[in-house]
Formats: C-alpha cells, structure tokens, sequence
C-alpha cells in the first residue's frame, strides 16, 4: 500500500519535529541570533530555533514532494498521448495531510503561547525593581530613569542619538509612550520590540544580561527623518548604573 | 456516438472579418464596450502598467538602498517613493489584476455570455483608473505625493503632520478606486450565482471561478470598512473631526480598522492566483484536480479565517489579545498546508510537461512555499517582537505575494494568451523569462530575511557603514536589477506575438478542462456558439477525450 508507506513516513517526520521542537535547543546556533543578552531572548531563542527546525523539515519535505513529480513524472520526449492515472480523491491521504500539519501548528502553539505569557509578563510600576519611562517623538527618544527620586531626562535628538543605560542582569519595567504618531521601540538582539503610541500607555518589562552596546531604532513609520530615530542601549554593571543615575542628577 | 453538439467548424471570429477596423473606431468600441472580456483586457493592460510604474519605483527604492549615505533622494521623496510603491503594487496593480483575469475568464468558464452587470462593470473600470491616477497625481502637487506609507497609520496621516494635498489625493483616490472593487465583487458574485450554464452546479465549477467567488465575498467583507476608514480620515483631514484623534484612542482604531480590511486583502490577492496555479497545473499534468472538493473546501476555511486574524499585524502594538490571533493565523496554516498537498497530488503520477505557465506555477510553489513557513514563524508572538516591522517581514510578505501574485500573473498570461487574443506566446523567450524573474526574485528577497534579523527596520531610507547591512543591501539591489531585466523578454514576446500563426482550434494545449477550452480563440462576442454537456468538472476535457470522460452521473469517484 503505497498510501500506508506515505502516512508513515509523515508521521515519522513529524514526530521528529516534535522531538526537535522539545528537546534542548542549548547546542544549537542562535539562527541569526546571539545568545544570552537579554532575559527575552533567552526565553525567545529556543522558540525561534525549534521553529525554524519544524519549518526546515517541512519545507524540505514539502520540496521534494514537489519536485518528486517535476524529476519522476515528467512526460517522455515524443510522448504525446499517455495520460497518468485519473485520480481524483484518496480520503485517507487527504485526511492525513490536514490533521498532520493541525498537530504541527498545535505543538507550536503550546510553545508559543507558553513563552509569550513569559515575555508579556510585567510587575506593577510600583514593585519594578527599576523603572525607566520611554516617551517616543519626532524623531527621538526620551530616556526618563523613574527610579531615582530626581527622575533624571535623558533627550536625543536625530542628530544625536540617545544612549539607554541599562543595569547588568536586573529587570526594568518600561513605560512607553509617544507624544505625537505611532512609533515603535525596538532592540532587535535582544528579539524584543513593542509600538509606543499616542494615547496609550505599554508596558514592557525585560534584563539585560550582558554587557556591551546594541543598537536600538524605531521601527514604525514616523514621518520624514524615521531612519534616523536611533538609539543605543549600553548595558553596564548595577554599580556603575547607580553612577551613571547620580552623574545625571548632578547634571 | 456523440449525443451533444459539437462544433464541426470554427465560428465566425474577428479573424474572418474583410477589413481592418479604423483605429479611432477601435478606441471608441474598446472604452464604450460592456463586453466583459474586453473590460477584462482594459483591467489586464491597466494594471500590468501599474505593475512597470511601481516595478520602477522599488528600483529607485534599491538603488538609493545599494550603498549607505543618501545617494540621489531625499528622506521625504524617499518615504513618498516606498508610499506609492506598496500602494500602487496592492490597490492599483494586484486587486485590479484579479478583476482583470476574473472579468475574462470567470464568465467563460462558468459558461455565461457576459456578467450580470455589464454597464456597472465598466462604471466599475473608470473608477478604478480615475482613482488610480488621482492617487498618483500625487506626485504632481507641489508637497509631492502621499508619503505616510500604504498603512497610513493615523496620526501620522492627519492633516498635522502629513499636510498637503498629495495625501487628500491619495485617500479620496483609493476610496473611489476601492468602490470599484466593491462594484465588481457585487457583479462577480451576482454573476456566478445567477448566470452559471445548464448542468454547471456549484461543485462543477472550475476551483479559479470558486477562488473568484469567495474572493469577491471577501471584497464585500473588507473593501467597506476600509472606505470608511479612509472618509474618517479625510474628514479629520479637511473638516477638523477627531474620528482618528489620539487622544479617544484613535491610534488604535485606525490600526483595527486598516488590518480589518488588509488582511483579507492579503487573501483576496492570494486565492484568485491560487485559482489560476490550480487550472494550469492539471492541464501539463494530463489529470484532474486532485481532492476537488477538499480543495473548496480548504478555500472556504482560508477565506473564513481571514477576517479573523488581522491584528497579528498589530502583535507588538501591546493592545491586542495576543493568544486568540496567533492560534488563528497558526490555524490558516492547515488549509494552506492542504491545499500544497492538493497541488502536489494533481502533478503525482501525471504525464508532466514545461511549458512555461507551468514553469511559472511551479515558481510559485517554491516560492510561495518559502513564504507559508516564514508566515508560521510571524504568527508566532516571541518570534514576532524579534523581526516585526523589519527586513524579515519585507522579504517575508514579497516572498508570499510576488511568489503568488507575480508567478501565477505571468502563469496565466502565458496560458490564456491563445485564448485571449488568438496567437501563442513564444516558448523560448518565456523560459528566458522565467529564470530571470526566478533568480532575480530571490537574489533580491532571501537576502532581506538575514537583514531583518541583523536589525535592518522596514521604510528606512538609509543605514550606516558601522551597522554592517552593506554587502546585504548591495545583492539585494543587484537583484532586483535583475528582476527588473526579465520585463524585457516578456515585452518583446508579447510584440512579437502579434505576428504568430492563428490558433485555430479551441485548446491549443491540448488537455485543458474548463469550459474556457470550449470556445474559440478568442471567443465570440457572447461567448459560445454551442455548450458542451456539462457533466464533471471538466466539461472541454470530456468533450475532446470522450474516451476518457468521467462524469458524476455514472456515480463513483
């Protein structure tokens, strides 16, 4: 039965993609990625490398199952009357190739809806270890360090891109906002980013978890200068974090 | 022992007329016309010369892109070039594309002499190229065009900080154009409903002519709430409302209120052009549909779904439930997935041949394939924070809608050219033509995928030298060059087309199976001189391989 060998065959990469998608992803390269910088993407990384795995196999198995054909089945020169056989249902293979790709997507939707509760989750301003308001403009950003009682202001301008100092290793709870369009705040490695709005207030809450300077855009259209609404984050020791907050009140 | 009537001889056609008609003549015949295959062919050339307009601004896009600094544009020409770029590319190119090739083909494979509107028909073409050409007049007015981007994200598009009257242009143009959206998806669904031959039952009907019907519902589902946002907006612009005012959380509501209508735009872009990969693949493949009424079916459940998924555009907005929309647009994967699964059986096993439609559908296949997996990853909240917005999600939304859009475009061109105008396109130059359009296409677009992740933002008009996006953006933009090149072949097949022998019988492919294959090239003005018996879904297949006909009534599948 060559329907049988074709179920079991997809059953069998399917359940290795499971597998995959589950087992630890700890010795895989990030895919693009760097790892252990910030505490989103060292819950985000595994998602996106078991993903990207599920994805890998079923492209390539979907591939071949394409070009089986285009290699196999193609007509023979001269030939210009044969005709295959007419098939026009197999139930059990159509039943197969719907309920296998809905435990595909369910699998990883266990997952995703899993680290999303994780990334998503935010304290209340008033128990954030540490507190930092984002305000978004035309065409830069406000750095407002709310856990220092002089709530020091640090403000870019296109020009001259702010820095966003961060504390090694301890969490902070943004405040976003924005004081005229949409704009959106965005680390790319540390995989995180969410829109600062008009009228809106998002929270955010994540760790740096490794020192050194990363670059930061918005990434939601903003009117004329967008590609120059920068901003780097520098993330730094808690110590010299302190020093930096003290310098800024002094200032 | 043929009981139904078939045709001994070719009818009276345009070939057999003495003289050449006057050109003025011709002009007057071809504007005044409610022939529903001649305002499909004013839909076809139309929009394909929207596809060179926009084709040529992703080119300045690129080339201002190839190097960091601003090379020759500014930021403000810069945002107005992407603006109407990814305007004109889904609201003057593709949309009209579908009613182009649904206004040509859908009636003639459902076996109806015209649509059911003619004259709204034409009402509808004249409001799509008024509205078109008001929304890039744009670009005359002294502030230059719309620059806000194709979302027109409120505020940024309020009259405050996008004044001038390029921007009033562009909503009132796109509001007129998508009225003629709406008109033909009335007429369309009317027609299919309605005006269907004898013995064409619904689950007879070709899958390109079900993908226009729910393609059309999906129209009625979304075009309005978009005209409405658009009105909303234009009157914040020039009568001082506050429907989009931040501060009463406008800025939430127009991102519902837009993706409300733009995903299901993804989709009614996305099935017609799956319709056309579904008819020209059973024809080199010398088989029927394979799982027909799973592959309806599957339909329905995308178009379903479709108006269920729409804030997964709006995941890193921070207001929107995150769960409910992932598991949706995870859930579109299913019947996708189905329907590779349909395309794949209809080829296994067949008597498959390369002409150059079906080299085309199978440029889909890959491609679009690339971009389902992509989509999977987006659907994904986590993964979404990462790429959102950036390189990824360009490369990810080119891959699925050049992938469909453009192949299946260039697919059906080369398939129904016979059948449209009577002469056959020349095999040779479309097979130049494909593989440059295949290798530029991806040279320009993989690529962006690596530049999303490295942090590259989408609508940036430049970068810096220290942030490593360089030798990326440089093969992006040579290949979109490239890309750029395939147009020539295509343009010189179709001039040399003229001069190629006639077709002289009804389905110069020789297997095709809808009931366009029964009539001449090009058909008469009513279409059909004689109906075929319409017993399976493939009425011209029964017709011309008596010996192999299936038909429903002698039951079993």
């Amino acid at each position: 039965m060559q329907f049988k060998r074709g179920f079991k065959l997809a059953l069998a990469l399917s359940l290795t993609t499971v597998a995959l998608t589950s087992c630890s992803t700890a010795k895989l390269n990030g895919f693009g990625y760097p790892k252990g910088v910030s505490s989103t993407s060292n819950t985000s990384l595994s998602l996106w490398q078991g993903a990207w795995i599920t994805a890998g196999v079923v492209g390539v198995f979907t591939l071949i199952l394409i070009l089986w054909p285009v290699v196999f089945h193609r007509r023979k020169k001269g030939d210009t009357t044969s005709y295959g056989k007419q098939t026009r249902y197999n139930l059990p293979a159509e039943v197969a190739y719907t309920v296998i790709p809905f435990l595909i997507v369910a699998v990883l939707f266990y997952y995703t809806a899993r680290d999303e509760s994780r990334i998503t989750k935010v304290d209340s301003v008033a128990t954030a270890p540490h507190n930092i308001h984002v305000n978004a403009m035309q065409w830069s950003w406000q750095f407002t360090y709310d856990d220092a009682a002089a709530k020091p202001t640090v403000t870019g301008t296109p020009g001259q891109p702010p820095v966003l100092v961060l504390p090694l290793g301890e969490k902070v709870l943004y405040t976003l906002t924005a004081s005229d369009v949409d704009h959106g705040f965005w680390i790319p490695a540390f995989m995180m980013q969410m829109e600062a709005l008009p009228g809106v207030t998002n929270h955010l809450e994540f760790a740096a978890t490794k020192l050194g300077t990363f670059p930061g855009r918005c990434n939601i259209l903003c009117g004329r200068d967008h590609s120059l609404m920068l901003f780097s984050v520098k993330v730094v020791t808690p110590t010299e974090y302190q020093n930096y907050i003290s310098s800024l009140k002094a200032a | 022992m043929t009981t139904y009537a078939e045709r001994v001889q070719a009818p009276a056609s345009s070939s057999q007329r003495l003289q050449p008609t006057p050109k003025g003549r011709l002009f007057v015949k071809w504007i005044t016309s409610t022939d529903h295959k001649t305002i499909g062919y004013l839909y076809l050339i139309t929009s394909f010369m929207w596809f060179l307009v926009a084709g040529v601004l992703a080119l300045l896009l690129r080339a201002e892109l190839a190097r960091p600094g601003l090379q020759f544009l500014s930021n403000e020409q810069y945002n107005q070039i992407f603006t109407m770029h990814g305007t004109i590319m889904l609201l003057m190119f593709a949309t009209p594309l579908f009613v182009g090739f649904a206004n040509v083909i859908m009636p003639l494979q459902i076996g109806a002499a015209d649509v059911a509107f003619p004259r709204l028909n034409m009402l509808s073409y004249w409001l799509y190229l008024f509205g078109g050409l008001m929304a890039f007049g744009g670009f005359l007015s002294p502030g230059g065009a719309a620059s806000f981007g194709w979302t027109a994200y409120a505020p940024l598009a309020n009259s405050q900080y996008s004044p001038g009257i390029g921007g009033d242009l562009w909503v009132i143009g796109l509001a007129i154009g998508g009225l003629g959206t709406i008109l033909g998806g009335v007429n369309f669904i009317t027609t299919i409903f309605t005006m269907r031959a004898p013995g064409m039952t619904m689950f007879r009907m070709s899958i390109f002519s079900w993908n226009v019907l729910l393609t059309s519902i999906l129209v009625l589902l979304a075009f309005p709430p978009l005209a409405a946002a658009f009105l909303g907006l234009e009157a914040d612009r020039i009568f001082g409302s506050h429907i989009f005012d931040p501060a009463n959380g406008g800025a939430m509501l127009w991102q519902h209120l837009f993706w409300f209508f733009g995903h299901p735009e993804v989709y009614i872009l996305a099935l017609p052009f799956f319709g056309i990969a579904t008819e020209i693949l059973p024809v080199f493949s010398r088989k029927p549909v394979f799982g027909y009424k799973g592959l309806v079916a599957a339909t329905i459940g995308i178009a379903a779904l479709s108006v269920s998924v729409w804030a997964h555009h709006m995941f890193a907005s921070g207001q929107v439930l995150l769960p409910f929309f992932s598991f949706m647009t995870f859930l579109i994967g299913v019947p996708t997935g189905v329907k590779f699964f349909n395309w794949i059986g209809t080829m296994w096993g067949g008597s498959v041949s390369f002409e150059t439609p079906m080299l085309f559908v199978l440029g889909f296949l890959i491609t679009f394939l690339f971009g389902g997996l992509t989509g999977i990853i987006l659907a994904s909240p986590p993964l979404d924070f990462a790429v959102s917005a950036s390189y990824f999600v360009v490369a990810h939304f080119h891959y699925v809608l050049f992938g469909t859009v453009v192949f299946a475009m260039f697919g059906g061109f080369y398939f129904w050219w016979p059948k449209m105008t009577g002469h056959m396109l020349n095999e040779r130059l479309g097979k130049i033509h494909f593989w440059t359009l295949f290798f530029g296409f991806h040279m320009t677009f993989l690529i962006q995928h690596w530049l999303g992740i490295k942090g590259m933002p989408r609508r940036y008009a430049d970068y810096l030298a220290s942030d490593g996006f360089t030798t990326m953006n440089t093969i992006s933009t040579i290949g979109s060059f490239l890309l750029a090149l395939s147009m020539i072949p295509f343009l010189v097949n179709v001039w040399i087309s003229r001069k190629s022998p006639k077709v002289t019988v009804d389905d110069p492919w020789g297997y095709g199976a809808s009931l366009e294959w029964a009539t001449s090239c090009p058909p008469p003005r009513h279409n059909f001189t004689s109906m075929p018996r319409i017993r399976s879904e493939r009425p011209a297949f029964d017709l011309h391989h008596p010996h192999m006909a299936h038909t429903d009534l002698e039951g079993g599948h």
